[in-house]
């Protein structure tokens, strides 16, 4: 059992977490209450880590975020630390590919707030800020769970893109699941198998959690005018 | 034209997505109705004041406010407007009880008092021992009350109610439109509904906007629009059936009446100097103004406007039976009205038999025809 | 509904907990490693902890991905190639302090897991009538692309004259470790794999093996150097590398050693 690792890899979800459910919130609110041309392809581009392989995303990390590309030297120069092979750059890499887990959600939830609501939040006099804080945030909170639940299992699942861009440095990008793989090639399965379990286990109850809430909150309020 | 410094002025102009061409006052303290068939823009009009809806070119003032001006593209958004809306399906906050429900419009109010002026609203509104209730746990007609209450607890400049009624059955709807009708003796501004059914305007409203197209064609009180509707447009839209083409003979300034001619009959209508003889003209006239020649009880009014035919429509409803008139074979010359069911049978109206009316002349109403009618 | 919440702001509160202390991670230097080197290299690195109480992270991996990394400029500090000339191509780019030094000399071997009909002909004679008659249909080396021992084994397999028979079914494992997870795991009926592996303990387990004669392929000269990263302990175990018991470590995994 790599506990460095394993303490590292909840370590980068949790930060993936608090730093994309905001994002979601503004991106997911935005696409579902404001229709503008072009919205059809600002959505495909979130959705784009849903398809596109993680080494093509590695790829184009490596090459933007890289020692020999511009904002690498930059970020280097800045703090002495290469941007890729780090946890800042994992870090970066996470939120980007976790975009669509956490916009989708919470769009499809703000898109089931009947409009008629948001404009009787403003006919009471709420700012756009008062109103989401109050009226749509309780309502789409089952969105907000499930884009934090699914943001979390899936950055402890990630794999592809860790590889390319974070190598496999131990308490820094060797992640859980660089771990498994690691411990594979040196033989270990009882280790390996150990930490399978381990993010197993974690995936379940992340699912089962977004299921029985979301379950939970319609129910409650399915006799909502 | 200078705004009024009290009550709501609106003036909406644009082609599209949506027409409007809409010119209409309300004073303080008047119910102004806005009546028209679905699609007729009455919504918009009102999204449009409420400030959820901004139109190409308009100017919004209210009570000394200017809330809409594209001509120098100031725009008050909604939520700086004093509005308050009762939307169609209430749109109450699903999450919040009855009484929240009401405090979120009282961001202007200092927080120690919400809570008393909200539960104060809530007796006022028939909704006392319900506060705490969630909307799904109200009524229809509760969660209407509870929508009226978030409305005016904005102290609002002006209370906007889109088909505040359509959604609930017909025992609920006549108490609440007792309770509108008491708390509007209270309220001094501006009060616009908005309502498909012309009898629940003529119920309410001081005055009603006839609307057509995101167009408004007349704005009067509701027996003025009946009775003297502007065109045969708007006498349609009103429910006027009667509704026909004659040419203008000429007038009498004695008996201070206009002759015209109608199917070679000649009638004497309301006197309207503007229309020249040999005009032709369009008129109408409401069925309260055809009186029945009773076999049974002849009166002097069967003086008046006599006209007869063969009744080519004879149906009961309950009290009242509905009768059509047929003047002129071969053309659209019926005349429809009503008499009550025991008139009929005594007087053994049937179809295919004679009768005759007779057309008052004060309800007769001339009106400019249309380019194209 | 308030017990919930309770229970939810514990939650995030250990959450935030766990966020904010960093992981306790060592300023121990970073070692890119051939991963032939695996389990000599920790057997060495243990030693040296116990010796002079410093310890190193060590990453292991194909040579040639390493040489990659460390030129687009990632944190190691000392670098351990199965293949010299990716030492060299560094040193050039100006990536390392100098040449480096020569600490082991490799040696390939062909494994043959249970239940394979393949022979253990050094030679690699039985290749090629092998894949002929079906009994090997899948056969593991690592990727010849950027790993040493990859390449060593394609030399070889060319050498034997099997290589275009046996192309259409190699497996090609990312590090020469991973060649011998899939030699060994029973998905394949064989595979060439470094001497250091097989002779690690619980390795081969039912396997056979048989080192592969050094005539066949250049000589797998692996080449240590320490980047310009390089700290003080990164040095000491640099040197460390070059003492006795070091060097009997590596003798134990098979590895000839320069200058014996």
């Amino acid at each position: 059992m790599d506990s460095a690792a394993l303490l590292l890899s909840l370590r980068l979800a949790l930060l993936t977490v608090a730093i994309l459910v905001p994002i979601g919130i503004v991106a997911g609110r935005w696409l579902a209450t404001r229709d503008f041309t072009g919205r059809p392809l600002v959505e495909a581009i979130f959705a784009l880590p849903l398809v596109l392989p993680p080494t093509v995303l590695g790829y184009y990390l490596l090459v933007t975020m890289g020692g020999a590309s511009p904002i690498g030297r930059w970020y280097e120069a800045a703090t002495g630390r290469p941007l890729v092979f780090t946890f800042e750059g994992l870090l970066v890499a996470s939120v980007i590919f976790n975009l669509p887990f956490a916009i989708q959600p919470l769009q499809r939830a703000f898109e089931a707030i009947p409009e008629d609501l948001r404009h009787a939040a403003a006919c009471c006099g709420l700012t756009s800020w008062q109103s989401l804080w109050r009226i749509e945030l309780p309502l789409a909170w089952t969105g907000l769970l499930t884009a934090a639940v699914l943001t979390f299992a899936h950055t402890l699942g990630e794999f592809g893109v860790v590889l390319m861009v974070g190598g496999s440095i131990p308490g820094e990008t060797k992640t859980v699941a660089i771990a498994i793989y690691d411990r594979v090639q040196g033989f270990d399965m009882a280790g390996a198998g150990l930490m399978s379990a381990l993010l197993l286990v974690l995936s379940v109850a992340a699912i089962a959690v977004t299921y029985w809430t979301s379950s939970r909150h319609r129910r409650k309020h399915a006799a909502a005018d | 034209m200078p705004p009024p410094t009290e009550g709501l002025s609106v003036e909406l102009r644009q082609e599209r997505p949506i027409p409007l061409a809409v010119r209409l006052d309300c004073r303080g303290g008047e119910v102004l109705a806005l009546v028209g068939p679905s699609g007729s823009g009455k919504s918009t009009i009102l999204r449009t004041i409420a400030g959820i809806y901004t139109p190409l070119h308009g100017r919004i003032d209210a009570d000394g406010e200017t809330w809409l001006d594209t001509a120098t593209g100031l725009r008050r958004s909604a939520h700086q407007r004093s509005v308050g809306f009762v939307f169609q399906h209430y749109a109450l906050f699903p999450h919040l009880s009855a009484l929240d429900n009401v405090i979120q419009a009282m961001g202007h109010v200092p927080p120690a008092e919400r809570r008393e002026r909200a539960l104060r609203l809530i007796e006022r509104t028939n909704l006392a021992g319900l506060e705490a209730r969630r909307p799904a746990r109200l009524s229809g007609g509760q969660q209407q009350r509870v929508a009226v209450a978030r409305a005016l607890a904005r102290d609002p400049k002006v209370l906007l109610l889109d088909e505040p009624f359509s959604a609930v059955d017909q025992v609920t709807r006549e108490k609440l439109y007792e309770e509108l009708a008491a708390l509007r003796r209270d309220l001094r501004i501006p009060i616009i509904l908005v309502t498909h059914a012309l009898a629940e305007a003529s119920m309410l409203a001081d005055r009603m906007c006839i609307l057509h197209r995101g167009s408004t064609l007349q704005a009067d009180t509701p027996l003025a629009v009946t009775m003297r509707p502007a065109s045969p447009l708007v006498a349609r839209l009103v429910g006027l059936k009667n509704i026909f083409e004659a040419e203008v003979v000429g007038h009498d300034s004695d008996r201070k009446v206009t002759l015209i001619r109608w199917f070679g009959a000649t009638l004497e209508a309301g006197r309207a100097p503007q229309f020249a003889a040999g005009a032709r003209v369009a008129w109408s006239i409401a069925a309260s103004h055809i009186i029945l020649h009773r076999r049974d009880r002849p009166s002097r009014g069967e003086r008046e406007n006599p006209v007869a035919g063969e009744i080519v429509r004879c149906i009961p409803m309950g009290e009242m039976t509905a009768l059509a008139l047929r003047v002129v074979r071969g053309e659209r010359a019926d005349i429809f009205f009503s008499v009550p069911t025991h008139v009929a049978e005594r007087n053994g109206l049937a179809l295919g038999e004679t009768a005759s009316v007779s057309l008052l002349t004060e309800g007769i109403h001339l009106m400019p025809v249309p380019a194209a009618l | 509904m308030n017990r919930y919440r309770r229970g939810w702001h514990r939650l995030c509160l250990a959450l935030l907990a766990l966020v904010a202390t960093p992981v306790a991670m060592a300023d121990a230097p970073l070692v890119a490693a051939a991963s032939d080197l695996r389990f000599a290299l920790d057997d060495v690195a243990a030693q040296f902890a116990r010796d002079t109480g410093n310890t190193v992270r060590i990453v292991y991996g194909s040579s040639g991905n390493f040489r990659r990394q460390i030129a687009a400029g990632a944190p190691f500090e000392m670098f351990m190639s199965a293949d010299e000339a990716l030492v060299f191509a560094l040193a050039g780019e100006g990536r390392t302090v100098d040449d480096g030094v020569l600490y082991a000399i490799g040696r390939i071997v062909l494994v043959v897991p249970e239940g394979s009909a393949l022979k253990l002909d050094p030679r690699l004679q039985d290749l090629a009538p092998a894949v002929a008659d079906g009994r090997v249909r899948k056969f593991a080396i690592a990727n010849p692309e950027h790993a040493p021992y990859g390449r060593a084994a394609q030399e070889a397999l060319t050498a034997a004259g099997a290589w275009k028979t046996i192309e259409p079914r190699l497996v090609f494992g990312e590090n020469v470790a991973q060649a011998a997870q899939f030699a060994l795991s029973g998905s394949a009926q064989g595979g060439i794999v470094a001497l250091s592996l097989a002779l690690a303990p619980g390795v081969l387990g039912t396997a056979r093996y048989v080192p592969i004669p050094e005539s066949m392929h250049r000589p797998l000269s692996q080449r240590m150097v320490l980047t310009k990263r390089a700290g003080a302990t990164a040095r000491a175990f640099f040197s460390y590398l070059q003492q006795p018991a070091a060097r009997a470590v590596f003798k134990r995994f098979g590895f000839a050693l320069p200058g014996e």
